[in-house]
């Protein structure tokens, strides 16, 4: 494991923000971290980069007790915590400059990370010249310099256009191919499940679920079911007196069930012996549907 | 270290609030040199007569090493305010500026951060009293020449070019110990808060009640004069006493040394404990 938090607990006044988390990562994983607003992603984050540090746990890098070791065990680490923020009066270079002398890595390696994240032409701008992608692009070239063996991003996307998302989530990509263990939090569940390996679940502090998404969907007891059928507005009226029925609705003139694995065929039962024709029937369990099964917040977290 | 103090001074030079106080100075200077070498003659005669009796005056009394002196009583009471525009963001812009989040990642102690932080005050502050040393003497003396520096307190000390030119060096190098101090004190505040302003703000608020103390002569501010910083910020006038009080300006320097170390003690305590929440 490249980190490890074990029993995170962190209270500011009397409001518990993380309580008793633990996580393992793996090396080299893409390891998405999910929870609604306020859930304590960022708490967790902060603790693991030494920001904050826990009332009760730790964290180990490669083995290294940032509890005992504090900013030096940091040394493999790169990171965007939430904002991108620089220094606006100076240049995206001096910027990554005073980084650079701080870490001690090479001055000749910023225009490499520049070029990596599309601003090798700007660099010599004042970052208060920048748009807010720019300054998110020029963040996740700051968490590449020395390069990190793990790179922990704190919604890396936020504030990026459509385009500029598939940029990071492309650069992403790339980064885990090389071997980096990123691990990232966002509130997209889509973006999430489009780049992870693995995922933690947190609500309230706490940690819900956490381990391979191929593993936590296969084991997810609420299968998102397509069911292809000639008369949707009566089955949603028929079906929605079920109980075991978690969730109907219509979503391009496609049923869409919210069941357990084992009421598949009970489904279709139903609406056969209502005279509804069912041309096909789709298991379809998404990350949004194990989030709500888990969490039970809809769209967006 | 040094690069961290590199670093610091980078981000200070590039600051605008930086170059006030050297803006100011660079109008201010100018216009009292002009005022000496065009408007001085009360001053003269105000000197002539206090030493009339005593001594017979050959040619004029004013030259760049008393304009600095006047200066330097003029001004000990506001330059510490130019300090803390610049100590007064050292660590709380970069908390208010999310830059922390960027900084305190990297695999360097906080203490090296906030020491060279610090350090870099020092240095601003330091090049604030040496650029006031440059145009009340350098070019000062160019405008109203040199000559003896003739300093009347509690007594007459005339004291030769050669003399006096060691005297002003002492007495800056002295000044800019007292404005370090300033510069530590709003550091310390800075360490506290997330915005530069209320280091400024109680970093002056302390200065000018410790002025208020050692300026109002009542028994009971009297007796706490000798633990309120501010009353050794006069330091600098023991470079023009004769002899040099050396015993006195040690203690007063160690004072003012000990309670730099204290608000940096406290500084380090409060930055070392800190979450960074934004």
């Amino acid at each position: 494991m490249i980190l490890e938090a074990n029993n995170l607990t962190k209270s500011f006044g009397l409001r518990k923000a993380v309580n008793n988390l633990s996580l393992q990562i793996p090396d080299g994983s893409v390891y998405g971290f999910l929870g609604p607003n306020g859930s304590g992603k960022s708490t967790t984050i902060r603790m693991m980069t030494a920001l904050i540090s826990p009332d009760i746990g730790d964290v180990f890098i490669n083995g290294n007790s940032i509890q005992k070791m504090g900013n030096k065990a940091l040394s493999d680490v790169g990171a965007l915590i939430e904002r991108a923020d620089f220094h606006k009066h100076l240049s995206a270079k001096t910027n990554l400059e005073i980084l650079a002398r701080m870490d001690g890595t090479e001055i000749s390696s910023i225009q490499k990370v520049l070029d990596r994240t599309g601003l090798g032409d700007r660099g010599n701008d004042k970052v208060k010249t920048y748009s807010q992608g720019m300054k998110q692009r020029l963040g996740i070239a700051q968490a590449l310099m020395g390069n990190p063996k793990l790179l922990i991003l704190d919604e890396p996307t936020n504030g990026l256009d459509p385009e500029g998302m598939k940029e990071i989530r492309d650069l992403v990509g790339e980064l885990s191919s090389e071997g980096i263990t990123i691990f990232i939090s966002s509130h997209l569940l889509d973006e999430v499940q489009k780049i992870s390996s693995h995922i933690a679940m947190i609500s309230l502090g706490e940690l819900i679920t956490a381990g391979k998404i191929e593993d936590l969907l296969r084991e997810s007891d609420m299968l998102m079911t397509e069911v292809h059928v000639d008369q949707t507005d009566k089955s949603v009226k028929l079906l929605s007196k079920y109980e075991w029925i978690h969730r109907c609705d219509v979503e391009e003139g496609i049923l869409r069930v919210s069941i357990s694995a084992n009421k598949t065929s009970e489904l279709v039962q139903i609406l056969v012996q209502n005279d509804i024709l069912v041309s096909a029937v789709i298991p379809k369990t998404s990350l949004e549907d194990l989030y709500l099964s888990k969490v039970g917040i809809k769209g967006k977290i | 270290m040094l690069s961290l103090i590199y670093n610091e001074l980078l981000v200070i030079t590039g600051r605008w609030r930086s170059y006030i106080g050297f803006i100011g100075i660079s109008i201010l200077m100018p216009l009292i040199l002009w005022g000496f070498m065009y408007g001085s003659e009360s001053l003269q005669n105000d000197y002539a007569r206090g030493l009339e009796g005593s001594f017979m005056i050959v040619g004029s009394i004013i030259n760049a090493f008393l304009a600095t002196y006047i200066i330097m009583n003029a001004l000990w009471i506001h330059i510490p305010f130019l300090i803390t525009l610049a100590a007064g963001d050292a660590v709380a812009a970069d908390g208010s500026n999310g830059i922390f989040r960027l900084t305190l990642i990297r695999p360097v102690s906080r203490l090296k951060i906030l020491l060279s932080k610090l350090l870099a005050s020092y240095i601003y502050s330091a090049g604030l009293v040496i650029f006031c040393a440059f145009w009340s003497l350098g070019i000062g003396s160019l405008i109203l020449g040199t000559g003896d520096l003739i300093v009347i307190d509690n007594g007459i000390l005339i004291l030769n070019e050669s003399q006096a030119w060691i005297r002003m060096l002492l007495s800056f190098s002295l000044a800019i110990v007292v404005m370090c101090m300033v510069s530590t004190l709003c550091f310390m505040f800075s360490s506290m808060v997330n915005n530069g302003i209320g280091p400024i703000i109680g970093a002056m608020f302390l200065i000018i009640v410790g002025y208020i103390i050692i300026a109002i002569p009542l028994d009971f501010f009297t007796k706490i004069e000798p633990y309120v910083f501010v009353s050794y910020f006069n330091v600098w006038l023991d470079a023009f006493k004769d002899p040099i009080p050396w015993s006195l300006i040690g203690k007063k320097l160690s004072v003012l040394i000990t309670y730099s170390l204290i608000f940096f003690g406290i500084s380090a305590f409060v930055f070392l404990n800190k979450d960074i929440k934004s």
